[in-house]
């Protein structure tokens, strides 16, 4: 079951990469950059849980030495990764849609003025 | 505690600056306003980071802050911490510095452009952000730092969207930028699910006994993550494209501040967190990377024909200096590739604010069309000439001083292993110097000298507040220069020392005798000594050359040296005319892209291929990521 | 105190530096074009010609370009010139030093470059086409010999600090010392093919024929040059002719210094001793020096001068970084595996 997550991560941390490497179409590699974040968002919640952990969430007195519970710190980790992610896909998305208006295309191959 | 306590200044030079970006967002229409806040966050920042001088400098203590004060319990520390050591403070010092004459200078650069509010904002999170990175002493934390200023170089680098290629070379840097911080994001938590925590100092003392697979990998994804930070080879071409486009005071920062984050990583990852520089394969591998990004960054430069581009590929060739010196894993080695990493953002910063008064003034920084402004920003020439001879290593500018040293680091190094790759750096070193002063000859030439375009004909001088600033880094440049023993004293040796005390960084934060306890085995500490082969005092060559200079100078003006002269045609005298036979007076431009056809000639195969190599499509540059990284994985795990 | 200012002020203004510079080179200068004509079947300047230019060159009125900034223009010789003198004074005459830990081999190395940018920067000043030509081809010029040059002198550390036992030896007056104890590194098997490239390296620095396409008068108007008249003119043929002296003499240092040992020896046959000894050395030092400059300027500048025609600037840049270098390399890799 872990092992899936794992494998799974790894796939679209793959996929990601392989979308941005391969494809031309700009909305594609924002696409692609954020296949790749949720892998790695994957990643992160997967080496954090501890099957049949509880929810970490003890008040004053509640928590005891034999509680068994996931662990909290790579969820808030994710949290932040996810929040980032978010900003990445709102700015990109916007540099394309500024691109288009400049360029008139959003082939990558088309988008290169800077270069040598 | 007592809030004035030295304790707490790193986290206030941290936060000044995003205070003030946050002040900026919301009262920053006031015009008065936003340049006071921005000027004094800046300077707080730099304040901050002076008065820690004496006591983490000097008296060599290490200084933890633990936000909340939640300070670790039974050997794990779980809160949120800030860690200065003499290394942080070496770059949050260089960092602060610059953002404080970059903001100088903003002021009356900027003032032509609109939202300008958001610009100073932005200007801030970026500083805020490296302060941070710099000052962390928390993985996730630097992850986070790495992040902001990623988000705010990009949205600087396409601040001015209309100028051409901004947006096409934000959206190339977000897309590699992104991938460098995934990097360093899986690594980071690779690595926690091997050592349970995210304290540098406390995996510093888990992760060299507990080396697997999966920490192999973790290093070799943080790696490739902050080379991108750095922007070395293969990563070089958004560096260009990112500096090119940027406002100059924004290439200042992300030329001077953010690169130097990157080899500010880098040095924590492999001398801190996993200590493998010992491996003669880990020195290599820096070493060889430095070499290779000095040296392509280099003849990439001398086939720019924007001046901005130029720099920027400049930048990376001297970045490739640091590296390959600190990648020696000596202490001269790392003291110099510190002091050449300081002089780097001194000269650079300086050359790209005179590309910025030359955009300023004229509107383009197109070396085929410009030319002559000597005459008219006659300031802004002897300055950008201070930034050139610096970049160049002449003596006696601070670019000779720490160069100078990275020869006699290489060199030894190489008669130390017998290795002869290590000699093949310094001659590659002292080659791609020579490479330098050409590029730079070729700018004087193409910019400065030659002739006036007739539409510059009224181009005046910057104003004042941009000389100013210029002028600050100026004799920075100078004095770092003429003062090499005082730098390497106060500055890079203390910095170095604290790159191979581990131990104490470690007991420092997690409590005296952890690291005892904790590593399997106690890392090497190297004899460390700055000694060297050569010699070189250049106050003492100063003053001879200036005796020299005034007794030629006296000679000559006793002899009449500069009887004078017809200036112009206008005030010719009749016996001239034989000269003037009345014809036009032709422009005739020699600079630019041929300047050095006869060196290119030689090499045009290399540039052509280079040219190709170079396509500017975003999928090649992520391609060479994913190769890098690749790459990286596979060196990572078999040598590590 | 005083004593000690007004001896180095001695060292920088007559001897090794501005007056000694002064007369030597020109006279280097002279003997070297009296040789070319005699080579050439003609009967050649008088050898005191360099020395009848200067002073009428001094005499003469200088024309500064509308273009130009006057203080650039009028200063970069100077500063070119106060450069060498400089650099003259770091290389030792034999057992005399004047300022021996100032600079070693590496500062030398970037202190050749200042007369060469001074020229780049008071013939770019002028914004003339020609200077911008004959700048272009002087900065590839000194890329070229870059190379060999540092392969040299890395050779020559290498070699000297292996035997002496420190590893690494950047400094020329040790590289002397020892070569006064232990005979001339020309004697040495592997340091042959780095004296024949810096030999080769010689009339490149100084810009002499065949390498001499950032000045081709024929062809560029003596580029950087182009634009200057007069007393700055005449500080640039200077310079021109000190330059010679330096890379002579430093080639004498740096591969015949055994024969200082000699020149010890014979004063101490003598049987000489305190000051006069001391005076006797350092006169005999400098005539020797003297005499090899002579030589060497005949072998290295004269004589393929003599014999060959101007280089095409890219044709100068393949030459010294294929043959030449290939040439120091060899020394480099012999002397870095011990023979």
């Amino acid at each position: 079951m872990i092992l899936l997550n794992y494998i799974a991560s790894f796939f679209l941390i793959v996929l990601g990469l392989y979308c941005i490497v391969v494809k031309y179409n700009l909305v594609k590699t924002v696409i692609g950059l954020s296949i790749m974040d949720y892998g790695v968002n994957l990643l992160i919640i997967t080496i954090g849980f501890n099957p049949g952990g509880t929810a970490p969430i003890f008040t004053w007195g509640e928590l005891h030495p034999e509680s068994f519970f996931v662990d909290p710190i790579p969820q808030a980790l994710t949290l932040t990764s996810i929040v980032i992610g978010a900003c990445v896909t709102a700015m990109s998305l916007a540099l394309v849609m500024k691109l288009e208006e400049q360029y008139n295309t959003i082939d990558t191959r088309e988008i290169r003025r800077l270069r040598g | 505690m007592n809030m004035l306590s030295l304790q707490h200044f790193p986290i206030y030079s941290i936060m000044v600056l995003f205070l003030g970006a946050f002040l900026i967002v919301i009262f920053g229409q006031n015009k008065v306003f936003r340049h006071t806040v921005a000027l004094l966050a800046t300077f707080a920042s730099f304040f901050f980071m002076a008065m820690l001088f004496k006591p983490v400098m000097l008296e060599g203590q290490t200084i933890a802050y633990w936000l909340g004060n939640r300070v670790p319990a039974g050997g794990y520390a779980i809160g949120i911490a800030l860690e200065v050591d003499a290394l942080s403070l070496f770059f949050g010092l260089l960092v602060s510095c610059v953002v404080f004459v970059a903001c100088i200078y903003s002021i009356q650069y900027m003032s032509h452009d609109d939202n300008v509010p958001q610009y100073y904002t932005l200007f801030l999170m970026l500083a805020g952000g490296v302060m941070g990175l710099v000052l962390s002493g928390d993985l996730f934390n630097m992850f986070i730092m790495v992040e902001i200023l990623t988000f705010a170089a990009v949205a600087l680098t396409a601040f001015r969207n209309t100028a051409n290629g901004a947006l096409e070379a934000a959206f190339k840097y977000l897309v590699v930028g992104c991938i460098g911080s995934t990097c360093i994001l899986a690594g980071t938590i690779v690595l926690y699910a091997q050592v349970h925590t995210l304290n540098l100092a406390q995996m510093s003392a888990l992760i060299p006994g507990n080396l697997s697979s999966a920490t192999k990998l973790a290093f070799a994804l943080l790696f490739i993550g902050f080379c991108t930070k750095a922007f070395l080879v293969p990563f070089h071409p958004l560096a260009a494209d990112a500096h090119g486009a940027a406002p100059a005071s924004i290439s200042v920062l992300i030329s001077g501040v953010l690169t130097k984050s990157g080899i500010y990583g880098l040095i924590r990852l492999s001398y801190f967190l996993f200590q493998s520089m010992a491996l003669g394969t880990m020195q290599f591998w820096l070493v060889f990377l430095g070499s290779v990004s000095m040296f392509v960054c280099v003849t990439m430069a001398l086939a720019q024909h924007d001046f901005k581009r130029l720099l920027a590929f400049h930048s990376i060739s001297q970045i490739g200096y640091v590296l390959a010196s600190v990648g020696l894993c000596t202490a001269f080695g790392i003291s110099a590739g510190l002091y050449h990493a300081m002089n780097h953002t001194l000269f650079k910063g300086l050359l790209f604010l005179a590309a910025g008064a030359v955009l300023h003034e004229t509107g383009t920084t197109d070396l085929g069309k410009l030319g002559g402004l000597s005459k008219k920003m006659p300031h802004t020439t002897v300055l950008f000439l201070v930034g050139a001879f610096s970049i160049s290593g002449i003596p006696p500018f601070n670019g000779f001083a720490s160069k100078w040293m990275i020869y006699q680091a290489t060199y030894q190094r190489a008669v130390e292993t017998g290795n002869i790759g290590f000699l093949l750096v310094t001659i590659c070193a002292l080659v791609t110097s020579t490479l330098t002063l050409a590029s730079f000859v070729k700018v004087t030439q193409s910019v400065f000298f030659g002739q006036l375009p007739k539409e510059y004909e009224n181009v005046k001088e910057v104003p004042f507040g941009m000389r100013l600033a210029m002028g600050i880094l100026a004799a920075m440049c100078l004095v770092t220069g003429l003062l090499p023993n005082m730098v390497t004293r106060y500055l890079t040796e203390p910095a170095a020392r604290a790159v191979f005390s581990v131990v104490d960084y470690i007991n420092n934060m997690m409590g005296s005798g952890y690291a005892q306890s904790a590593m399997a085995a106690q890392p090497l500490n190297p004899d460390v000594s700055f000694a060297s082969a050569g010699v070189w005092s250049p106050v003492s060559w100063l003053c001879l050359l200036m005796i020299a200079l005034l007794a030629v100078t006296i000679v000559a003006i006793a002899g009449k040296y500069d009887r004078v002269s017809i200036k112009t045609p206008e005030n010719r005298s009749g016996k001239y005319d034989l000269f003037y036979g009345g014809e036009e007076t032709v422009y005739s431009q020699v600079g630019g892209d041929d300047l050095f056809w006869g060196f290119k000639h030689n090499w045009r195969h290399y540039f052509s291929f280079m040219h190709e190599l170079h396509s500017g499509v975003v999928n090649d540059y992520a391609l060479w990521a994913v190769v890098a990284l690749a790459l990286a994985i596979v060196y990572a795990l078999i040598v590590l | 105190m005083i004593l000690e200012a007004v001896k180095y002020l001695a060292y920088v203004l007559i001897f090794p530096g501005f007056l000694f510079c002064f007369l030597t080179g020109l006279l280097l200068s002279g003997i070297d074009r009296k040789l070319v004509a005699r080579m050439q079947k003609r009967v050649g300047p008088p050898i005191l010609q360099p020395f009848y230019d200067f002073f009428k060159l001094c005499g003469k009125e200088t024309i500064i370009p509308a273009a130009a900034n006057r203080t650039v223009f009028l200063m970069a010789p100077l500063v070119g010139l106060a450069g060498l003198v400089v650099l003259q004074l770091f290389i030792p005459v034999f057992s005399f030093t004047a300022f021996s830990s100032v600079a070693d081999v590496i500062v030398i190395l970037y202190l050749l470059l200042i007369p060469a940018l001074s020229i780049m920067i008071g013939g770019g000043a002028t914004g003339s086409p020609y200077a911008g030509v004959g700048l272009s081809r002087e900065m590839v010029t000194v890329l070229s010999c870059e190379l060999p040059l540092v392969l040299v002198l890395l050779a020559v550390c290498k070699k000297v600090g292996a035997a002496t036992g420190t590893g690494l030896c950047f400094s020329l007056t040790e590289i002397v010392r020892y070569q006064m104890a232990n005979g001339s590194l020309l004697g040495k098997l592997s340091m042959i093919p780095a004296a024949v490239a810096f030999l080769m390296v010689i009339p490149g620095e100084t810009g002499s024929h065949p390498f001499d396409a950032a000045e081709a008068e024929t062809e560029i108007c003596e580029g950087m040059l182009a634009e200057y008249s007069g007393a700055p003119l005449g500080v640039y043929k200077l310079s021109h002719s000190v330059k010679i002296l330096s890379m002579t003499s430093l080639f004498v240092m740096l591969f015949l210094g055994g024969i200082g040992g000699g020149i010890q020896n014979l004063v101490l046959a003598l049987g000489l001793a305190g000051g006069a000894a001391g005076a006797l050395t350092i006169l005999l030092d400098v005539i020797v020096l003297f005499l090899l400059c002579v030589i060497l300027t005949a072998v290295a500048i004269s004589f393929v001068h003599a014999v060959t025609a101007r280089l095409k600037i890219e044709q100068i840049f393949k030459y010294y970084w294929t043959v030449v270098s290939a040439l120091a390399l060899v020394s480099l890799v012999l002397a870095w595996y011990g023979l």
